[in-house]
């Protein structure tokens, strides 16, 4: 299948958007079985059997923490994160007709009790063509700060 | 009775009570520095941290950096992180592998243990100069427990075995009875940071009667996992924090625990739970042994999920499966580190679901820390209203009780707080000399650089 760039992009900028403004049903209705919501702790590449993550998520306790996130006792979250973030340096690598796998950069502002902070990184999805969009495999974000204390990542990255 | 510094530490800290001031005051923040983590024992790190010859990590004690390094025999040095000619710091990766430390100021170099090795244009220095006397300074004096690394800058003072006292063998346990290179600490560490003082992170760790209100959304996504995964394997689970039951302990020196007998931790993924079992005949003996202590069901989450809750003062905390250590920044700012433990004895199953429980509720993007440091800042800012200055430590007085030495109390009850009070105050009253002795050398500004 040819891969089109532009379905792509509309994809992340919407999954992107659905992040900043905690629309949390809408992000997850994005993903599909098996998930793996990934963000690695220290370095990018390690050994999830043997290495720590910021995040490991599969289906399950993707499903938990969109729970959570919804519960009113994330306090974490309360006040929420005022967010937006910018998608770019997009790069689609055409694995199959069931499958693509797309990296891209992304710049994020967030902003909570009265601290601005900018996390940046790139991200690795993996969507699988469906109804002339897509559903969300699987996603692993690079962060540039994974080594570094981070004092609150409890919003959707 | 008031300390040289005016700090009256007597009408501060109250058996019932402590004053926010001890959260807030920068000088009383310098105190603690010089009197609890400059002179007496803290923890500084894991020899599984550094498995090999050459392997170093960056590590402070209080303010001081130090490396704590493994040279090629197999010992374990630390060295004070400054050149002994004009006082660059001659390490600067947080970890690593070495044959030796170079300053790259004017070219010094060191070895393993410590000793100067090269140094440029010899000719330039005469007969008086001793090249054995210039070594990295060596931190007085050091203590090791099960691979755990413990220091002391003062060169005079209590033994670290009668300083850990009842806590060893909490720290028995956590290692699941491992000898000390049977401990694997090498899977990444959690680092995060929050605005305020170090000693709430401390309070709060062996705190039993936050669970039900600041992680209700933990308890409640055990609950939902359920409805994901609804095997007998999960409907163990405890899922009311509410209706906990177990024990706060005082172990003494400072050093408390929160003593219970039901899972909290939990993957939270959708994975059964692997079996607990040994890879190695060694693994196979202690696995038996905790067996037989604790009963196979007992062991196994110990296993799997962490076997303690303790409090070793002043800056280790063993949870789950983690180690934890906490670094005061300033008087309102605290790095904390967590570092989750392997046992190479354990199944890489096992081992990696171990990594799994500690990450749905650990860190900065799990479901239980982070409402934890939430919760601090608030504390912090609330400390900002002088007109009532006291906060309440007083839960449980009335039903604490003696048993085998120990103060004990409810789990909800704050006889763990108590016991780090108790401790504070009898250190921050006392060594007022050695402590000026120690200012005068220059102990620097109040917040020290993170990293
Ligand atoms: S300061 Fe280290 S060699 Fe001069
Ligand atoms: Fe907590």
């Amino acid at each position: 299948m040819p891969v089109d760039r532009e379905r792509v992009e509309q994809f992340l900028f919407r999954e992107a958007q659905l992040m900043d403004e905690h629309r949390f049903d809408e992000w997850l209705a994005l993903w599909s079985e098996p998930a793996l919501y990934w963000v690695p702790s220290n370095r990018d590449d390690l050994d999830p059997a043997r290495e720590v993550s910021l995040i490991y998520d599969d289906w399950v306790r993707l499903q938990l923490r969109i729970a959570r996130l919804k519960s009113g006792f994330a306090h974490a979250q309360e006040p929420r994160s005022r967010m937006r973030r910018l998608i770019s340096n997009i790069e689609i690598e055409d694995v199959g007709d069931w499958e693509i796998v797309t990296h891209s950069n992304f710049l994020l502002a967030e902003l909570r009790r009265g601290k601005q902070d900018l996390f940046a990184g790139r991200t690795t999805h993996r969507l699988r063509p469906e109804n002339g969009s897509f559903k969300l495999i699987s996603k692993k974000v690079l962060l540039v700060n994974n080594d570094e204390p981070i004092d609150n990542l409890t919003f959707l990255i | 009775m008031l300390s040289r510094n005016g700090l009256d530490y007597e009408s501060l800290v109250k058996e019932d009570r402590v004053h926010i001031s001890v959260y807030t005051n920068p000088a009383i923040f310098t105190d603690e520095m010089d009197k609890i983590f400059h002179r007496g024992w803290v923890y500084v790190g894991h020899r599984g941290e550094i498995p090999n010859p050459g392997d170093f990590r960056l590590k402070r004690i209080g303010r001081q950096p130090v490396i704590m390094v493994r040279d090629q025999q197999g010992e374990v040095h630390l060295l004070l992180n400054r050149c002994r000619h004009r006082g660059a710091t001659v390490c600067q990766r947080e970890q690593g592998n070495t044959r030796s430390f170079r300053c790259m100021y004017h070219g010094w170099t060191y070895l393993l243990n410590g000793d100067l090795g090269g140094v440029p244009s010899m000719d330039g220095y005469g007969e008086g100069f001793k090249r054995e006397d210039l070594g990295l300074v060596k931190v007085p004096r050091v203590g090791e427990h099960r691979g755990f690394i413990f220091a002391s800058l003062s060169p005079a003072g209590i033994a670290l075995d009668a300083h850990l006292g009842r806590a060893k063998e909490e720290i028995d346990l956590f290692a699941g009875m491992s000898n000390a290179d049977e401990v694997e600490v090498v899977s990444g560490v959690h680092k995060y940071s929050y605005q305020g003082n170090w000693k709430l992170a401390a309070e709060n760790s062996m705190d039993g009667y936050h669970p039900s209100i600041v992680h209700a959304s933990f308890a409640q996504a055990l609950m939902d996992k359920i409805t994901h995964v609804p095997t007998p394997e999960q409907q163990r689970v405890d899922r009311n924090f509410a209706a906990f039951r177990g024990n706060a302990k005082d172990l003494g020196n400072g050093h408390v625990m929160l003593d219970y007998r039901m899972r909290i931790y939990d993957p939270l993924n959708g994975d059964p739970a692997p079996e607990v079992r040994a890879v190695t005949p060694e693994g196979e003996a202690r696995l038996n042994n905790l067996d037989r202590r604790f009963g196979a069901d007992r062991a196994a989450n110990m296993l799997r999920e962490g076997g303690t809750h303790t409090f070793i003062f002043p800056n280790l905390i063993l949870i789950g499966v983690q180690m934890r250590v906490l670094q005061p920044l300033s008087v309102d700012r605290t790095e904390v580190c967590l570092y989750p433990t392997l046992l190479k004895w354990l199944a890489p199953e096992v081992n990696a679901i171990r990594l799994r429980s500690h990450e749905a509720f650990f860190g900065s993007a799990s479901f239980g820390g982070p409402d934890d440091s939430e919760i601090f800042e608030r504390v912090q800012d609330g400390c900002a209203v002088e007109l009532e200055p006291w906060q309440l430590m007083s839960r449980g007085l009335h039903r604490e009780r003696h048993e085998d030495g120990m103060i004990v109390g409810d789990l909800s009850d704050e006889t763990t707080q108590r016991g780090i009070w108790r401790q504070w105050k009898k250190i921050m009253m006392q060594g007022e000399v050695a402590a000026r002795s120690m200012r005068k050398r220059g102990a620097g500004a109040v917040a020290i650089k993170r990293g």
